[in-house]
């Protein structure tokens, strides 16, 4: 049971973390709860538009350390508490809402760059550290850690670690769980423990891929030691149009499978063509629009970038030249700002499934059939984003110009949605998700995704936090 | 009320994140309702239930706000979320809703006259800013300019536009304005950026040029800075997010100056709260913060000197980190004037 407000208990537990991290970094003001009650989740927001009481934090506290961290957590486990832990706030699935109150634990003060390593090329830092402040300092040494998401300049480090985040440049640096090295974590009972230095061995399973993506449900992650790159000789875009998506897709997966190494690939469906593309970079065509990039030395840039407009070529309708490659890389995070991007009053889900390459256009054709079948006042829109050797990520959305006023209402039906959408792409082989995490938004379909291995996960969580006190009721797992 | 001006500003912003790494105070705080987001949500809180504009923890939360438009000048459609937090600031005062201290500040700076001494074209106007102790500031500039016209008595209407007395701004400002015309001068020369903004927006004066004084120092016959060592340059948010005023840097290049940019990129705010100068009595601890964040930087970065144009910012790096060494523009030139 938490405590009220106006309790003994309560004013025990706000001493006891003041003592912890200073009466300046507890905090039970309005303005801060405010802000801790809503995420990139389109549920709180709708929440708060229709005037609805915030589902706010008890408090928020933003520790320095992993020490302060771990005696916060040691409270917790005292008063048996719920700690979630809190980055950015801008993960899309509600991960970092304070669903039963309790401590909000706002990372932001663990932001210190500890060291780049220029022997091995590696930054080591506190993960609260905004990834574009991150970025900044690695930069001013000279190199770069390639992680580019739209998110850059919200989101943590830590909060990428904790949903498996992945930038524009995926597609040659990789994933950020293929980016980091090592890490600390302060286990839910208060532990600081280190993960192994380096992420290729056979010393037993690899715990820092086990913290990779759990969504502070097993711990808080507080520093991490990632690797970074020199700035490349040169990044060369072009673009294409293809008649539809299908021709584009078989030009895309033939970049990957003919192991060409682009930094990126981007393939827009007709109806994203139409829309964002139009909106954002001024090309009014019919048909889907492929982007993809090469960097590295200029020769090697220019050698595999012949290559890869020959394959395009052979089934492109029209050739929209380097210029229209380097717009796009130019407005690539103009999609994320309003009003570009997509807001309320409208209902907008990012419907992030993977897949192979067999197996990614019946994902498509399978959620977008789904949606338009039981759903016909939605749009369904698709980019595929992250591209690998063996298949791609598709970033779905969903947009309903004008949902229901009433918020149960509107919720349920995008709730809905979302059921019938993610069910449609698990059937058709994809996994959900990419990027964006399992949060409070698809907690209720890990069991179904992960069949009888959810009971691993299930084990681990309850090995490691005995009092469910780290961010319950997400990921799948038990609420409070 | 006057937040309703501001509703497209509060709709983007409010679940808005793309800025948030250039929330000055935020840096400091760790605080989410420190962004332009927090301070959007409040408003719409109090958009949509008026009671809560008498919430404690509302007006304090937008008394402390930053304003260093770092944010507005990222916005790829500078949506003005400084607009946004000014309304506010004045609905507060206009429904009484003020905090005592924040009245009180603003009574300083109400009764205010202006006088004009000495000889010359130009009229300069040193007040520097919200502390009006830096005479170095102005000595430095008459060194470089000496046939001037000095305007003086306090601040121009700056300070009480930020506290949100807007009415009580416009009646210094109309008596600032009567000042300048009675000295018959057109151009009037500023050294704080913060009146530089002021004049060219809610205090601009038909027929008057307003020039901040690296603009004046650009054209005087001074020599070479490169003598003074490596320069570290810390801007001023008034020069750069509001005004886009360049001549400080281009000032610096001309006097062949070693300069490099403070910090780690051309968007964060070093100001340390420039923006909204009241703070540094208001809120001393979040400027004492903002400096030591800066402090930190410069320290790691083995920073030697730090030239700005803002006096603002000399006074609170001095202050707070006295350690650091600081120059004013004006000083630089003052140190190398033929
Ligand atoms: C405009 C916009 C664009 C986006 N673009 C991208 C993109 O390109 N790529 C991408 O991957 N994502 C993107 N996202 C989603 C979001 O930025 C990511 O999910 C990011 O990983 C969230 O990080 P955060 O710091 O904001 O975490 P939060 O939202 O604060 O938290 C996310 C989850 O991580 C947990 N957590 C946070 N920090 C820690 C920690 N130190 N230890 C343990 N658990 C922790 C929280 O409890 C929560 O469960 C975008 C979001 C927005 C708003
Ligand atoms: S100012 Fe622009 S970028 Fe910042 S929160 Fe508002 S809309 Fe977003």
């Amino acid at each position: 049971m938490l405590p009220q407000r106006e309790s003994y208990s309560y004013e025990m537990i706000r001493s006891e973390l003041t003592w912890v991290v200073g009466d300046d970094h507890v905090q039970t003001d309005c303005s801060e709860k405010l802000a801790h009650s809503i995420d990139y989740y389109w549920v709180p927001e709708v929440w708060h538009d229709r005037g609805l009481k915030p589902q706010v934090p008890t408090f928020v506290v933003h520790p320095a350390s992993a020490e302060e961290v771990s005696k916060i957590l040691q409270i917790a486990n005292t008063y048996k508490i719920p700690v979630t832990p809190w980055g950015g706030g801008s993960g899309s699935q509600g991960g970092a809402l304070p669903m039963y109150g309790g401590i909000s634990l706002d990372t932001k003060r663990l932001n210190k760059v500890l060291e780049i390593d220029p022997v091995s090329m590696t930054v080591t830092a506190e993960t609260g550290i905004i990834m574009q402040q991150l970025e900044w300092e690695v930069e001013k040494a000279g190199y770069s850690t390639m992680h580019y998401p739209a998110s850059i300049g919200c989101a943590t480090l830590g909060g990428f670690i904790a949903h498996r985040g992945t930038g524009v440049l995926s597609t040659k640096y990789g994933k950020i769980e293929d980016m980091i090295m090592s890490m600390e974590v302060v286990t839910p009972t208060g532990e600081i423990i280190k993960t192994l230095p380096v992420p290729r061995h056979a010393s037993g399973p690899d715990l820092t891929q086990m913290f990779c993506g759990s969504e502070g449900t097993l711990g808080v992650v507080t520093k991490a030691t990632m690797k970074i790159h020199p700035i490349p000789a040169a990044r060369k875009f072009h673009a294409f149009l293809f008649e539809d998506m299908h021709g584009a897709m078989v030009a895309g997966a033939k970049l990957m499978t003919s192991r060409l190494q682009p930094c990126v690939i981007r393939l827009y469906d007709n109806a994203e063509t139409a829309k964002l593309i139009k909106r954002v970079l001024g090309i009014e065509r019919n048909g889907s629009y492929l982007v993809f990039g090469f960097d590295g030395e200029e020769a090697i840039v220019d050698l595999q970038m012949k290559k890869a407009v020959e394959i395009c070529k052979e089934t492109a309708i029209e050739d929209l030249g380097t210029d229209m490659g380097q717009a796009w890389w130019d407005h690539r995070y103009k999609f994320f700002y309003p009003p570009y991007m997509f807001q309320l009053p409208q209902a907008f889900g990012t419907l992030d499934t993977v897949a192979t390459f067999a197996n990614i256009e019946n994902v498509y054709w399978g959620m977008k059939n789904a949606v338009k079948e039981q759903f016909p006042q939605a749009t369904f829109i698709g980019h595929f984003s992250h591209w690998y050797d063996w298949g791609c990520m598709l970033y779905a959305r969903f947009i309903i110009d004008n949902p229901p006023q009433d918020a149960a209402e509107a919720i349920a039906l995008y709730n809905r949605i979302w059921d019938v959408a993610i069910r449609a792409a698990i059937k058709n082989g994809g996994v959900i998700n990419e990027h964006h995490g399992v949060g409070l938004k698809l907690g209720r379909i890990m069991k179904d995704l992960y069949g009888p291995a959810f009971n691993v996960l299930e084990g681990i969580k309850k090995t490691l936090d005995p009092n469910n006190i780290m961010n319950p009721g997400k990921m799948g797992f038990q609420g409070v | 009320m006057n937040m309703d001006k501001y509703l497209d500003v509060i709709n983007a912003c409010r679940f808005c994140f793309m800025c948030r790494h250039l929330a000055t105070l935020a840096a400091v705080t760790g605080k989410e309702a420190d962004t332009a987001r927090g301070h959007a949500l409040i408003a719409d809180r109090i958009r949509m239930d008026k009671t809560e504009l008498a919430n404690a923890d509302y007006i304090r939360t937008i008394y402390q706000a930053d304003l260093s438009g770092s944010c507005r000048k990222h916005c790829v459609s500078s949506y003005d979320e400084i607009g946004l937090k000014l309304a506010l600031r004045q609905d507060f005062v206009e429904a009484g809703l003020a905090p005592a201290a924040v009245s009180a500040l603003a009574k300083e700076f109400t009764d205010v006259q202006f006088k004009v001494s000495g000889n010359g074209d130009m009229l300069y106007y040193p007040h520097p800013c919200i502390e009006a102790h830096q005479p170095e500031i102005a000595q430095a500039f008459l060194s470089v300019v000496p046939n001037v016209k000095v305007i003086d008595g306090g601040d121009c209407g700056k300070v009480l536009k930020l506290l949100g007395f807007a009415k009580e701004s416009q009646a210094v400002a109309a008596r600032f304005q009567a000042a300048v015309k009675a000295s018959g001068c057109k151009t009037v020369v500023v050294s704080n950026p913060a009146a530089y903004d002021f004049l060219k927006s809610d205090g601009a004066m038909d027929g008057i040029t307003v020039l901040h004084s690296s603009e004046v120092l650009l054209n005087s016959n001074l020599g070479s800075a490169a003598k003074l060592g490596k320069l570290t340059f810390i801007n001023s948010d008034f020069l750069r997010n509001y005004q886009e005023c360049n001549a400080p840097m281009d000032l610096l290049a001309k006097l062949g100056c070693e300069v490099e940019r403070f910090g780690t990129n051309g968007e964060d705010s070093y100001a340390c709260g420039e923006g909204s100068m009241p703070g540094i009595r208001l809120f001393p601890e979040l400027t004492r913060k903002m400096v030591a964040h800066v402090a930190d930087m410069a320290k790691r970065f083995k920073v030697e000197t730090i030239v700005t144009p803002s006096p603002f910012v000399k006074h609170a790096l001095t202050t707070y980190a006295p350690e650091l060494k600081v120059l004013a523009i004006e000083e630089v030139a003052a140190a190398v004037k033929l």
